[in-house]
């Protein structure tokens, strides 16, 4: 197999292109009553779910962009249509200029792809021959091979086990062998589809810190999924969210702050149990004499607020915090929720 | 690097895996080994039993009947050797969603089914007892044969082979459209194949007979090739008849599993097993 052109493929800057794309699941019903299994033999009743509607996402060469939105939002469906995997009900998808499925083999040549609950390693032998198996089969050059296995050993820390069986592995170390097995071939686009799942903190903020090492180093296109909203923070500057199929938010994090109200949280220490009464802030919690408040900031004002507290208790200490995103995004999910009801 | 080339570094490349794990832990390897020999010789025991009571089976003589069963083995054993991994038992690769394994590497799908199952060190514990069978039984029967009939005996265990997976992969591909319930559908295909394989087919009824060379084509993996191979079949196409079958059964096969695939662009996977997706 010849060694693909690395730079010819696509001359934009736009390194993945998703443009009105459409996917629909079927999902088959069953109520269990007796009558209907019997009618379900014949006519089996099936129910739609629009997991993808009209998408339009670009990404940019070298960008690093998060792909967030609640369980069954289409975040997986995305990353497998964008890595070729799945076929799009309409629209189409550009990825590195080409497409993903009938340009499936020159393609994955150039694109990476991780799932977090998935392996490529093999498990029965060692991560130094799964890495082997990667390079006979993706047919990398010798020279590229050694520099990346060289990158990867160093920077991810897999030297360590690079000998050992992979089912002797913890998860920790397996999600890095298998990053570091996605990078040999020196991706120019990664697919990350919950990378730090059941990963404890310290091999967490490994792996995050790699990944923006590898972004700012390399220049290696990334797109991410994860349900850890501050993982994403730290990790991209861009996010999208997807709820039920759709685009609903394209922006910074500080944007999505602002859009989706600057939630802060104001404790404060009085000289009484009683919790004094906040207009504009909604009071969290109350321990003793300390009372915590959660307030939009572009509503209330942190002065008034204090003011109004100072008018009906002594106030001792004063502390205000910007609310974790994960309560942002969580506040989100609650109102597309109560939006999809109504 | 042409296909040719390609193939046979990924098949290196295999062995070299398969030596690996062998050396890895060859205890278990050798337990492993001697029990799936057992196993198949067992499966072709009754027969042998059978012709060396009876004096031979129907038209075919104690020799001849030895042929057909180490004929057999040898292609059982070809397939174990090929086809390891689950690629023989693709039912369980598609149901359990590990196609995605596939379609991440950047060759195409026949190639890398082709060569991902070669395992010769762990698929040899049927082929070389089949080989030795092989022998005795040629030996029994005085065949005095030239490189000719050796060709023929090697196109004719291929082709046998290609029709026992083809047969694995029609039913296999049942899997596209129902993941869960016909994820081990190609145990029970395989299990058809290994008992029925070495079974004279003479004296059975025309549409029975047909029914072994088309539906379950458990005729092409002995009785036919061997017919044709011993000289019982004096038609000179006789030889022919297993490779044609061979094509024949390739073709449904790619365009089941073609049609399988595309169902499978569409849908996706709903459910993923994660024990090793080769295994």
């Amino acid at each position: 197999m010849a060694e693909p052109a690395r730079s010819d493929t696509s001359r934009t800057d736009i390194a993945l292109e998703l443009r009105g794309v459409n996917k629909t699941f079927r999902q088959r019903q069953r109520s269990g009553r007796m009558g209907d299994i019997v009618a379900g033999l014949i006519r089996p009743v099936y129910r739609e779910i629009a997991a993808l509607r009209n998408i339009d996402l670009e990404v940019a060469r070298g960008a690093i962009v998060a792909y967030a939105g609640p369980n069954g939002a289409g975040k997986s469906t995305t990353v497998k249509i964008a890595s070729g995997m799945l076929v799009p009900d309409s629209g189409t998808v550009r990825v590195l200029g080409m497409d993903p499925v009938r340009q499936r083999e020159a393609y994955m040549s150039r694109a990476g792809v991780v799932f977090g609950q998935r392996t490529e390693l093999w498990m029965d032998h060692t991560v130094a021959a799964s890495y082997d198996w990667k390079r006979v089969v993706w047919d990398i050059p010798r020279e590229r091979y050694d520099r990346m296995l060289a990158y990867v050993l160093d920077v991810l820390g897999i030297a360590e086990f690079y000998r050992t069986t992979v089912r002797e592995l913890s998860l920790g170390q397996r999600m890095r062998a298998d990053l570091g097995m996605a990078l040999l071939h020196e991706p120019d686009i990664l697919f990350l589809d919950e990378p730090s799942l059941g990963l404890d903190v310290l091999a967490k903020r490994s792996m995050l810190d790699f990944i923006a090492d590898l972004n700012r180093q390399r220049r290696v296109t990334v797109l991410v999924t994860s349900h850890d909203m501050a993982e994403l923070e730290q990790l991209a500057g861009r996010i999208v969210m997807i709820h039920r199929g759709e685009i609903a938010f394209d922006g910074p994090f500080d944007q999505l702050r602002r859009e989706f109200a600057d939630r802060r949280v104001l404790r404060i220490d009085t000289d009484s149990p009683t919790a004094p009464v906040l207009p504009g802030a909604t009071l969290t919690e109350s321990l003793g004499c300390r009372h915590e408040y959660a307030f939009d900031a572009g509503e209330a004002g942190i002065a008034e607020l204090l003011a109004c507290a100072a008018n009906q208790v002594a106030l001792l200490d004063v502390e205000t915090h910007r609310a974790p995103i994960d309560d942002v995004i969580a506040n989100i999910y609650v109102r597309w929720q109560e939006r999809s009801r109504q | 690097m042409n296909t040719l080339t390609r193939l046979c570094r990924l098949w290196a490349l295999y062995a070299r895996m398969d030596l690996h794990w062998v050396t890895r832990d060859t205890k278990t390897f050798v337990t492993w080994s001697i029990s799936d020999t057992l196993l198949n010789f067992g499966g072709l025991l009754g027969m042998m039993l059978l012709a060396q009571r009876f004096g031979g089976i129907g038209p075919w003589s104690q020799a001849q009947v030895l042929f057909l069963l180490s004929y057999s083995a040898v292609c059982g054993g070809v397939m174990e050797m090929f086809c390891g991994f689950n690629v023989a038992y693709i039912s369980r690769r598609i149901g359990r969603g590990q196609l995605d394994h596939i379609l991440a590497q950047p060759q195409p799908i026949w190639m890398a089914l082709a060569t991902e199952g070669f395992c010769p060190f762990t698929g040899s514990a049927v082929i070389l007892p089949g080989v030795l069978l092989m022998a005795w039984a040629v030996s029994r029967l005085g065949l005095r044969q030239g490189p000719g009939w050796y060709g023929a005996l090697a196109l004719n265990i291929a082709a046998s082979t290609v029709v026992a997976l083809s047969f694995q992969f029609i039913w296999g591909s049942l899997a596209f459209w129902a993941p869960r319930a016909a994820e081990e559908i190609n145990s029970a295909s395989s299990r058809l194949l290994r008992q029925l394989r070495p079974y004279p087919l003479e004296g059975l009824a025309p549409a029975l007979k047909g029914a072994l060379l088309g539906l379950l084509p458990v005729g092409f993996l002995g009785w036919a090739p061997c017919r044709a191979l011993l000289g019982m079949d004096s038609r000179p196409t006789s030889i022919w008849v297993t490779p044609l079958a061979a094509v024949g059964f390739g073709l449904i096969a790619t365009a089941v599993f073609r049609k399988g695939l595309a169902h499978y662009g569409r849908t996706g996977s709903q459910r993923y097993l994660a024990h090793g997706h080769r295994t």
